[in-house]
């Protein structure tokens, strides 16, 4: 599902973060990345998304070449992706509600299907209450919540979570970790974490990779 | 050596700009055609928005000056040219001033005013919260989602806006004809159809559609530039405004190069 070949990632200030990176996801494999903060785990999962380019190397999701190439115009209508962000994400002008069905609206899924899957996914994260609030007026969990609805109605074939468990309390974690765990037993999805602190996920069957950064060049 | 590279600097900028917005423009139109039609109402929905935004809203701040402006432009006229017949000029005047020249114009600077710097806002504020990105990754392609319906609200708008504005100027300078020369309504719209010719009407439409293409891509590219802090919002709002007036006002010339010199 996912090939990487001698990636390169850069951070906006210019510094290297990752050298030489090379990884593959099977279909339906789960795949654990850790490292501490700005080590690029996060700019990793945007690269295999497709939204942010890499600084040399090559991507390749579901057999369509994403970089060099188009990135995530190339995987539109041919590959379902479902990326939860670690922070925003979510369109602030539009409530919680209409930010799950939005992208199920453009998939063309008939009203009935759509409205069933939406509110499906909103009970499954105990987000119905709040659910015709935009994430401005919700607090951080909601939001982080709102972020993981949106994956699960979308149902998609490839799932991105970028630190689904950061800044949640015990109860919204319990529900945010079952749920990753149901996608991880998914036979039908390939699963790509990006986790700080990885210790909520070392019962998930994962291949684990450790990020280092990239070393310094002398001049 | 340093010189030259100093001189080349800004033309090598302005042809990568120029190149920007033909690749921004040639990219939403090739996503438009691959809309299908369930996508249709989600496309509309966001055109009917900013139509609400850029057309409807702005309603009233166009036919007042319009309003005003033709009503001016006569008393000025009249004050220049009494004494020499200047009612049978009303028409003539009526249409080289105000809807050859300054109906399309006056439109588009309220246009970029109200809306350019609007749209390159809120953009630029989807680009820092990562919406955009969250758009595309969940397959909603951000070309017919965030550019194609900003882009056709903002012609429908501009288009609508023009007429009002138009209607409104000829409303304004009828009010002055009459109050001052007693000129009849009938007399005063066969001046204006007189004076009016086909190659006005082409040229207005030919302004919208351009007028209304510059001004939403110049504030979609700046908008969706920003990439790294709040700060470089308003930075993008002015570049906007500053950019799509020198766009409209050069096109405007080239059109009147082109239709009436």
């Amino acid at each position: 599902m996912i090939e990487l070949h001698d990636l390169a990632l850069d951070a906006p200030d210019g510094r290297l973060l990752v050298q030489g990176l090379g990884l593959q996801v099977p279909r339906g494999g789960n795949q654990l990345l850790t490292g501490p903060g700005g080590w690029g785990k996060s700019r990793l999962l945007k690269v295999i998304a497709g939204i942010e380019r890499p600084a040399r190397g090559t991507v390749r999701v579901g057999g369509r070449q994403l970089w060099p190439g188009d990135g995530v115009l190339s995987l539109i209508g041919q590959v379902r992706l479902g990326f939860a962000f670690a922070a925003g994400g979510l369109l602030s002008n539009l409530t919680l509600r209409e930010n799950v069905a939005l992208p199920l609206r453009f998939q063309g899924v008939p009203p009935v299907e759509l409205r069933q899957r939406t509110e499906a996914a909103l009970d499954r994260l105990g987000l119905l209450a709040v659910a015709d609030l935009r994430p401005h007026a919700v607090g951080v969990s909601a939001r982080k919540h709102g972020n993981l609805a949106r994956v699960l109605a979308l149902q998609p074939h490839l799932l991105l979570l970028d630190d689904p468990l950061e800044g949640l309390d015990a109860e919204d974690r319990a529900i945010a970790l079952e749920l990753v765990e149901g996608w991880a037993a998914d036979p039908a999805c390939t699963l790509v974490i990006a986790a700080e602190a990885p210790d909520a996920f070392t019962h998930l069957e994962a291949e684990r990779l450790q990020l280092s950064p990239a070393p310094v060049e002398s001049p | 050596m340093a010189f030259l590279a100093r001189l080349g600097a800004p033309v090598r900028g302005f042809l990568e700009f120029l190149g920007d917005q033909a690749h921004l423009v040639l990219r939403t139109l090739r996503h438009a055609l691959l809309l299908r039609l369930d996508q249709l109402a989600v496309v509309g929905g966001q055109m009917k928005l900013q139509i609400r935004f850029t057309g409807l809203d702005a309603l009233w701040l166009v036919s007042g000056t319009a309003l005003l402006l033709g009503a001016v432009t006569l008393i000025q006229a009249f004050s220049q040219l009494s004494g020499l017949g200047a009612e049978n000029y009303i028409g003539a005047l009526m249409v080289l001033i105000i809807l050859r020249e300054l109906g399309p114009l006056l439109t588009a600077v309220l246009v970029i005013g109200r809306s350019a710097t609007a749209i390159a806002a809120e953009l630029g504020a989807m680009q820092l919260n990562g919406e955009v990105d969250a758009l595309a990754a969940h397959g909603v392609n951000p070309y017919q989602y965030l550019l194609l319906p900003r882009w056709l609200g903002v012609l429908v708008s501009v288009f609508a806006l023009v007429v009002f504005f138009d209607a409104m100027a000829l409303g304004g300078g009828f009010l002055v004809a009459k109050l001052k020369y007693g000129v009849t309504f009938g007399f005063y719209m066969d001046s204006v159809r007189q004076a009016l010719s086909n190659r006005d009407f082409t040229a207005t439409l030919l302004k919208v559609a351009l007028f209304s293409g510059a001004i939403t891509f110049h504030a979609c590219h700046f908008g969706l530039r920003i990439q790294h802090s709040q700060t470089e919002i308003p930075q993008a709002v002015t570049k906007t405004v500053v950019s799509a007036l020198v766009a409209v006002f050069a096109l405007d010339g080239l059109i009147a190069a082109l239709l009436y010199f």
